[in-house]
């Protein structure tokens, strides 16, 4: 890694001065039923995602304009094949992320995982999907070489940096697969409405010193987000901080919006901007 | 405002419910045995010696008629107290025997289920139509024995801004009347947040449920540790009580009234998860 690359000024496409992404993990019942519960009662929270969440923040992206990722576990496309295709044909990204939102060691199994949450997705919606992000943060050396096996070009699961990078497997460099960081500590509202819950105008003025400062260095802000009730923002107040933060956003000048598989495109062919 | 700004009849904007959950030693006795329930596992006791006079006086100033679920060996151990909740107008619904994990009863479940009936019943001098799963938790099954019953409602699910109607393999539907995390009073003040901030989730969560024709249940519990029963807290209650009147095309429904209302008017039934 190029120790003074942080300086570097304008590595976006030109005109572009801070990159934006908005993801949404969708966090059904899958998160429940892969921890033994059943979507019942208080754990109900991720049936909101497919019968409200979703449809809410795709309507949310199309009066903003905005492209967008939405990983989905491949229990939760099963659950709610239709939210899925709708994505699709609505022309928003979809990249996996687990089969049941495996939070723990997988081991042995996790080579099959991956597959049939790619093959689920892959014959719903026609395309296979060539992004992913760990359920949880979790991921090692095997994931990776599966994932390239598999046709993938980026993992945004790593939180080591603010920058894109290659991705090394076996400390190869590859160059047809690139490492997007997101950081599940601040820039995720998860940690706020589960640990702390804090309010929904508390967590939207944090948010808006997170991208003033990301803005001033010339990076990228990528937000992610969960549509279901309980700890995610799926519910109306929370929505409704989503939105005023693309608005906020979109205030300043030279910020592009985009979803994970264009902002990828634009790194694998111009790797020698940010590496 | 969005489409669901028309399920409502007349003027009304948004339909809101006050419940209140009245855990008392049910909820110490999870933790401790009957011969301790002093000290720390007093605040149960609390609720029903001073919180719920406070909610009561609070729902009596604002002329709101609420839902108060309570668990049936804490309204055997308080007939005063149920007693003075009919009294003022409010229904009362079930919320178990002992605020029992449904999800882990098996067998026992249905049984359980009919001895708190039977026993809130008697208490009440009326079969009671509503139930909250105690902890939020259900099985599979919950549901369908509450319908053999002739439960007309659930509010427990935490997963749509409106009420629905679920159908249950023996055929029979139930309403079911959602709730959210950040409209509980409990989940708030448990991660021990002060009285401003509490008001303000809420109200920024019930500007956002009106603005779009929603419906909001308030959850409160009369306990004295995460409740609202104590003096400053029932007054958190009371000036939230006052944002959503002057809102503006605000309808306060008790559970029973909205979950008859709504069932006459989206029959539709889905079929319930398991």
């Amino acid at each position: 890694m190029n120790p003074t690359s942080m300086q570097v000024k304008y590595r976006w496409p030109s005109g572009v001065r801070c990159m934006c992404m908005l993801t949404v993990d969708f966090d059904g019942p899958s998160h429940e039923i892969g921890r033994k519960l059943r979507p019942l009662g208080i754990n109900a929270w991720g049936r909101y995602s497919g019968r409200r969440g979703i449809p809410r923040y795709m309507d949310l992206f199309e009066k903003h304009d905005i492209p967008s990722t939405f990983f989905v576990p491949g229990f939760d496309a099963e659950y709610y094949p239709e939210i899925v295709k709708d994505m699709h044909r609505r022309d928003f990204e979809v990249a996996s992320h687990g089969y049941l939102h495996e939070g723990w060691e997988l081991g042995d199994e996790e080579e099959e995982l991956l597959e049939r949450t790619h093959k689920i997705l892959s014959d719903m919606i026609g395309v296979a999907p060539i992004g992913w992000r760990s359920p949880s943060g979790r991921k090692s050396a095997r994931t990776m070489r599966v994932l390239k096996r598999l046709g993938y070009r980026y993992d945004s699961s790593d939180k080591d940096f603010d920058l894109p990078y290659m991705v090394r497997i076996d400390g190869q460099r590859l160059d047809d697969m690139v490492e997007i960081p997101n950081n599940t500590y601040s820039l995720d509202d998860f940690p706020w409405y589960k640990f702390s819950m804090t309010p929904a105008s508390e967590v939207l003025e944090h948010w808006k010193q997170e991208f003033d400062s990301i803005y001033a260095e010339h990076g990228y802000f990528m937000l992610t987000f969960h549509p279901r009730s309980g700890w995610g923002s799926g519910t109306p107040s929370r929505a409704k901080i989503i939105e005023e933060m693309i608005r906020y956003i979109k205030q300043h000048d030279g910020v592009r919006f985009v979803n994970l598989r264009q902002f990828a495109d634009w790194c694998l062919t111009n790797q020698s901007e940010f590496e | 405002m969005d489409a669901s700004s028309s399920v409502w009849s007349g003027s009304t904007r948004c339909t809101v419910t006050v419940t209140v959950n009245m855990d008392a030693d049910t909820v110490d006795l999870r933790e401790t045995r009957k011969e301790n329930l002093y000290g720390r596992y007093s605040y149960g006791r609390y609720g029903m010696r001073a919180g719920i006079w406070r909610i009561l006086d609070v729902l009596g100033r604002h002329d709101i008629r609420g839902t108060f679920f309570i668990p049936a060996l804490d309204a055997e151990a308080n007939a005063s107290v149920v007693e003075a909740v009919l009294g003022a107008g409010h229904e009362i619904g079930a919320r178990g025997y002992a605020f029992e994990d449904h999800s882990a009863l098996g067998d026992k479940e249905r049984e359980t289920l009919g001895r708190a009936h039977e026993m809130l019943t008697q208490i009440t001098g009326r079969a009671p139509v509503g139930w909250r799963a105690p902890q939020g938790l259900l099985s599979p099954e919950t549901l369908t024995y509450l319908t053999e019953l002739g439960y007309a409602y659930d509010s427990s699910f935490q997963d749509d801004d409106l009420p629905y109607v679920m159908s249950c393999p023996n055929g029979r539907t139930i309403v079911e009347l959602p709730q959210f995390q950040c409209l509980d009073d409990s989940t708030l003040y448990a991660t021990r947040h002060t009285h401003d901030r509490l008001l303000k989730t809420w109200s920024e969560e019930f500007e956002a449920i009106h603005d779009q024709g929603y419906f909001a249940n308030l959850t409160l519990h009369a306990r004295g540790d995460y409740g609202s029963g104590r003096a400053s807290r029932a007054k958190v209650v009371d000036q939230f009580l006052g944002i959503m009147k002057h809102a503006g095309g605000v309808s306060f429904t008790t559970c029973h009234e909205l979950a008859s209302w709504w069932g006459t008017h989206y029959p539709q039934a889905e079929p319930a998860p398991v």
